[in-house]
């Protein structure tokens, strides 16, 4: 038996509990408050900004991260950056950014930090108890809300392999969230693990700061340079998705024909992106270094052996430091597995377009895509969607239903055939279509009741 | 703002950046410790086409704004006071007026004046303004977008322009009625009208926190 405050559940009325103070949390709370509800939004951490404060005893930045999306796609729609920022700002501009979008909109009011959500139930039909635990004495609080939106995202569970021989590694193991300094790479032999956004930034640090460095990837990924001519990668891209579609193919393959060649010098063998549907690498510098031998690439370790790493291939070296850049696992522990959609092995939710729960009506998970594009702005519409989907749901159930409906038939449209076995692909969406889906569900939502 | 409006504006070349002037008032500045900054009440964005900017409001309407216990700005679009002159027309003087409003500590109200009605109005499709007020609009879009967040919206026109053809395209493109001041509309930065102008504007504001 937990120990409450009170016997009794503080009800919350309508209200909605937003989970999570991140770039998504927040925004769902403006959102929300923009359509008129009341919000209470719970902070484990008592900074905000998610994954984009070092202050967060759990951030996931490496030294140096950037945007690996540009500005211009990535902004919330109706809060843009200050346009003399450079194209991929830094986490710390990004960390600056939230910060002035929660103090614009007067988000800080709204939000209880160092509050840990221990447990969620559904009671009475739609509405939601949740129990709140503060990280300091005093005991947990029973609330119950009308609605819950979870933002938790998911770069928050390291995703660790294990190797055969690992534990008596002599050397030293960091996850890349524990590589806070780029000093702790100086003079080293570094071997880093993970082909994706993240090994590649980090082989690219320690190309520039250490003695040597070994890059380990399983499988080829695409790699995209973060300009395209002349343009940043992701808006060039964009751009060729609003010219007739005829077009598209050629101007797309036209672009992507010189990065495509040096990947292939590099002996990087990978589908170009946009075909396979896989989420490019974005980094202008790695293959360079590649080019001028300060990374050396190779394919998957095999086994530790004492202070040596044996590869696939049969090479070896012996690193100082090991740093697995290999993401992270998506896990929300918060509510029933089933309420999310969770269904046998598989710990990936399947909800309705991404963000509803296929169980519970009021349930909503915000920002758990991994589109390709800036999440942000995806966030926004979903946010707006989810609100308005809370005030159909209240004023007219006919509607509701029918909504209902529609949803279900959107979100088989979306997924994107996975070959790889990475764990952030089973979350990737295709986002254009994805983008056009979340504009139906809008439209849809918006249309005046028929009377 | 629609989702399909965000797309394509994603998709079009920012206009180029340039260093904005902007003027503030805070109530703070007055040094009159009579008068208190309201944390609750919206700051005011100004914007004008007059060549002067910014500065047109400084005769006026940011130190009388500042007296009502908001926190007052105008902005200087491109080529206008101490902005530098830059490529793009309409949509570049919109993208200043966002670019100034998300400089405001909290989400401010945009009032434009003649063609920064305008701009004000296109301003409001694409950032939650707090209010929006549009003073004698001209050169307005005849199909203006739908302001994001619902903000209330207020239209000031003089008696003379009262029936003009902009006045009632503003009246039914948002269902306001308009609020008419004696006076020409030329004076809308000094005088005996100004101070009528911004009268009713702020006392409109007061009554919509």
């Amino acid at each position: 038996m937990q120990e409450y405050s009170s016997q009794a559940a503080y009800d919350r009325g309508e209200a909605v509990c937003v989970i999570g103070a991140g770039a998504s949390g927040l925004i769902a709370v403006k959102n929300l408050r923009e359509n008129g509800f009341e919000v209470d939004c719970y902070e484990r951490d008592t900074v905000l900004g998610g994954l984009w404060n070092p202050q967060n005893q759990h951030s996931p930045l490496y030294p140096n991260t950037h945007l690996v999306t540009s500005r211009s796609q990535t902004e919330i729609p109706d809060f843009p950056m200050p346009d003399d920022w450079p194209d991929y700002p830094s986490a710390a501009q990004m960390l600056e950014y939230l910060t002035a979008y929660a103090k614009h909109f007067g988000l800080s009011e709204h939000i209880w930090y160092g509050s840990e959500i221990s447990q969620i139930d559904t009671v009475e039909g739609s509405r939601f108890e949740v129990v709140v635990k503060p990280a300091a004495g005093s005991a947990a609080r029973r609330l119950r809300y009308g609605a819950v939106i979870i933002a938790t995202g998911h770069h928050w569970a390291p995703n660790l392999p294990a190797y055969p021989g690992q534990e008596d590694f002599r050397g030293t193991v960091l996850h890349s969230s524990q590589l806070k300094d780029a000093s702790r790479l100086r003079g080293k032999q570094v071997l880093v693990v993970g082909g994706g956004n993240s090994g590649v930034d980090i082989a690219c640090e320690a190309a520039v700061n250490a003695a040597g460095c070994v890059h380990s990837v399983r499988r080829d990924t695409p790699h995209l340079p973060k300009y395209l001519g002349g343009e940043p990668t992701d808006f060039a891209l964009a751009r060729i998705g609003g010219r007739p579609k005829f077009l598209r193919r050629f101007l797309t393959d036209r672009l992507l024909k010189g990065p495509g060649r040096l990947a292939a010098r590099m002996g990087i063998e990978a589908p170009g992106p946009g075909s396979a549907g896989e989420e490019p690498v974005r980094n202008g510098r790695y293959l360079e270094h590649v080019g001028d031998g300060s990374i050396r690439r190779r394919g998957d370790i095999a086994r530790f052996d004492g202070f040596d790493v044996t590869f696939a291939d049969g090479t070896e070296m012996r690193p100082d430091l090991v740093v697995l850049a290999t993401g992270y696992a998506p896990k929300i522990t918060l509510v029933k597995p089933k309420l999310l959609g969770v269904e046998g092995d598989s710990p990936y939710p399947k909800l309705y377009a991404r963000m509803f729960s296929p169980r519970a009506e009021t349930l909503a998970v915000a920002g758990l895509v991994e589109p390709g594009v800036g999440v942000l702005p995806i966030v926004h519409w979903q946010t707006h969607a989810i609100a308005h989907w809370l005030h159909v749901r209240k004023g007219d159930p006919e509607r509701a239903a029918n909504f209902r409906r529609q949803v279900v038939a959107e979100s088989d449209q979306y997924e994107v055939e996975s070959g790889g076995a990475s764990p952030r692909h089973r979350l990737a969406v295709d986002a254009e279509e994805y983008l056009a889906s979340l504009g139906r569900i809008i439209d849809i939502l918006e249309q005046e009741p028929a009377k | 703002m629609s989702l399909t409006a965000w797309v394509r504006r994603a998709r079009t070349p920012e206009p180029a950046p340039v260093r904005r002037e902007i003027a503030v008032f805070e109530p703070a500045d007055l040094f009159d410790i009579d008068i208190k900054d309201d944390p609750e009440a919206s700051p005011v964005l100004c914007c004008t086409d007059d060549p002067a900017g910014a500065a047109a409001f400084n005769a006026l309407w940011l130190k009388r704004i500042a007296t009502s216990g908001r926190y007052a700005a105008a902005v200087s679009v491109r080529g206008q006071g101490g902005t530098p002159a830059a490529e793009g027309g309409v949509e570049a003087f919109t993208h200043d007026v966002v670019q100034a409003a998300v400089t405001v500590p909290r989400q401010a109200v945009l009032i434009g004046h003649r063609e920064g009605a305008a701009w004000a109005a296109l301003a409001a499709g694409r950032y939650p303004a707090a209010g929006l007020v549009l003073v004698s609009p001209q050169r307005f879009p005849k199909q203006p977008p739908k302001p994001v967040g619902g903000p209330p919206i207020l239209l000031v026109v003089s008696e003379s322009e009262a029936q003009s053809k902009e006045a009632q395209a503003v009246t039914e493109a948002y269902g306001t009625a308009p609020l008419t001041f004696a006076g020409s509309p030329d004076e809308v930065f000094k005088g005996a009208a100004a101070e009528g102008i911004l009268d009713a504007v702020l006392s409109w504001l007061d009554g919509k926190k």
